[in-house]
């Protein structure tokens, strides 16, 4: 009898692992193009699942956001998005860039996650 | 009715399998982020009751080292500030870029032919560009360029240059230091000159001959992020010379390129631009520096202001740029200059120049290839306002349209062809069409 009963627990549990991922607590919408993210500051808050949908203009560019130990390539123009989530676990200001080479000002294209 | 109990589970496993394993890991990462993050919570409360522990306290958790960054994580790290969740869409792995030595770079090749002449074939750039991250606040990033082709010592016919070579300093967004071979923050095309992203085989003449390109100067400055969009640049450079100022081509040849550069009387340039909305690109430059240092008895003063401003509307594109120009003491340039060549340069005191440009791309935004056809619209005067005593020639208050198409079959590969209906208020010789094809390519 435990072991019918373990077994319906399990039962019950599995479909809340199998449900399509939870939906995000704030979604942004982030357009790179040579040279700068729009909008390059983002303001979320602590605790927050946040999802980054990141397109391009142009070319391929990088994401880099050392503080979530991401680096991905946004597709270049047409070719789909990037998509990045992350939980904004500690309050703070944290550094992203370009880190894929992408022309003359390649350096000055940076932004920043706030989590207050 | 026992049975199917039993088989409840395997049927759920099922169903759980009938989504991608992709999902399920992403879901399992997602939780596990949730319950770290929940402990950390847990743990910060129980530690404002519980007394601190005798050893000395980890070390701080934000780490913003250059590591190697995981390409997909569904296992985050508690000790990150941001725990990533999940990638997707990345493209390519690029878990250790600008920790090494990236090289990216830009050529094109055109054909060039004036009406009633023959034309000519032009590999007209080879550029590589390297950079390096000593820090996440230290990098260096440079790009040298071949010109033409051929070089050979004191022949005209082509240049290795190095077109910029700096260091950034990065502090706050807000605030960030430059020092360098630096490109002069003025027009849409000095800073933003890759072939892909501008139409035409050559560049506009506004900026070509009233904002001389590619501008580069030793100098340094600071750069930031101010907010809502805006962002500035602001610059000490060595200043143009005027001594290798012309008539016909302006400040073009008065760069100095970073070689026996005057620092004497620092040029003053910044840029103020407004990237916040979609799609939308607006800037203004203002530059004012002394230009004399190669002259002895005289040192103009050159103003430049500059407005500019790029949109995209659906499949249409526009881009436009107005430029005035002032230079000081012109009257005395040109005799200055008359004295040292034995002819009269006759520099203007007033130069200005503007083009409107309107493309529309005739495939949908998802195809892998675009098709731009475009249309500009350029007018300039490197004589608008002449010193006293000299008289402005009619040839050079200039107009053109010019109409082509750039077709690419990659983002970063450009086919271009134009052509130019050239004129000039210059009533009895009319300046010669162009006709100009080219393939520019970035990497």
């Amino acid at each position: 009898m435990k072991t019918l009963l373990a077994l319906m627990l399990f039962a019950a549990l599995l479909p809340a692992a199998a449900q399509p991922e939870a939906k995000p607590d704030r979604t942004v919408s982030i357009v790179a193009e040579r040279f700068f993210f729009s909008p390059s500051r983002i303001t979320v808050k602590q605790g927050a699942l946040v999802e980054f949908v990141l397109t391009s203009e142009d070319t391929e560019h990088g994401f880099h956001l050392a503080a979530a130990r991401v680096n991905a390539v946004i597709p270049q123009q047409g070719k789909g998005e990037l998509r990045v989530r992350f939980l904004a676990s500690k309050k703070g200001k944290y550094a992203f860039e370009c880190s894929r080479a992408c022309g003359a000002g390649h350096n000055l294209m940076r932004g920043e996650v706030v989590v207050k | 009715m026992v049975k199917s109990v039993y088989f409840a589970p395997v049927l759920f496993v099922c169903g759980a399998y009938g989504q991608s394993t992709a999902d399920l890991e992403r879901r399992v990462g997602e939780l596990t982020a949730r319950v770290q993050f929940l402990e950390q919570k847990l743990n910060e409360l129980l530690a404002v009751k519980t007394p601190p522990p005798a050893e000395p306290p980890a070390a701080p958790v934000a780490q913003l080292a250059a590591e190697p960054m995981p390409q997909s994580l569904t296992k985050p790290e508690s000790t990150s500030p941001l725990e990533a969740v999940s990638v997707t869409g990345d493209s390519r792995s690029r878990a250790d870029a600008e920790s090494r030595l990236p090289v990216a770079g830009y050529m094109d090749f055109h054909f060039n032919k004036e009406r009633g002449l023959p034309g000519e074939f032009d590999f007209h750039r080879f550029v590589l560009l390297f950079g390096h991250s000593f820090s996440s606040r230290l990098k260096f990033w440079s790009e040298l360029e071949v010109e033409h082709a051929f070089i050979e010592g004191g022949e005209e016919s082509g240049e290795v240059a190095l077109e910029q070579a700096y260091l950034d300093f990065l502090l706050k967004p807000q605030f960030n230091l430059r020092a360098g071979m630096l490109l002069a923050p003025v027009g849409i095309v000095n800073e933003r000159h890759e072939p892909p992203s501008f139409n035409g085989v050559e560049r506009p003449f506004v900026e070509t001959f009233i904002i001389p390109t590619t501008w580069r100067e030793m100098g340094f400055g600071a750069t930031g992020d101010l907010g809502r969009g805006f962002r500035y640049r602001a610059y000490l450079m060595s200043g143009l010379d005027a001594s290798r100022f012309t008539s016909g081509e302006g400040f073009g040849a008065g760069k100095t390129n970073g070689f026996l550069a005057s620092f004497r009387n620092p040029a003053k340039v910044t840029r103020l631009e407004y990237v916040g909305l979609r799609r939308l690109a607006l800037g203004a430059s203002v530059y004012s520096g002394h230009t004399g240092f190669n002259l002895h008895s005289v040192n103009p003063r050159v103003d430049i202001f500059d407005v500019d401003g790029r949109y995209s509307y659906r499949r249409l594109d526009f881009r436009g740029l107005f430029a005035d120009t002032w230079i000081s003491r012109a009257g005395e340039l040109n005799r200055a200059l008359q004295l040292e060549t034995g002819s009269n340069p006759n520099i203007a005191s007033r130069m200005r120049g503007a083009y409107l440009e309107s493309a529309v791309h005739l495939l949908p935004r998802q195809n892998r290839n675009d098709l731009i056809l475009f249309a500009r619209r350029e007018a300039w005067n490197t004589q608008r306002r002449m010193p006293e005593g000299y008289v402005p020639l009619p040839q050079f208050d200039r107009t053109s349209w010019v109409l082509g198409a750039t077709y690419k079959p990659h983002a970063d590969i450009a086919v271009k062809f134009d052509y130019g209906f050239n004129s000039s208020a210059r009533s009895v010789f009319r300046p010669a069409d162009t006709i100009n094809f080219g393939i520019g390519w970035w990497f």
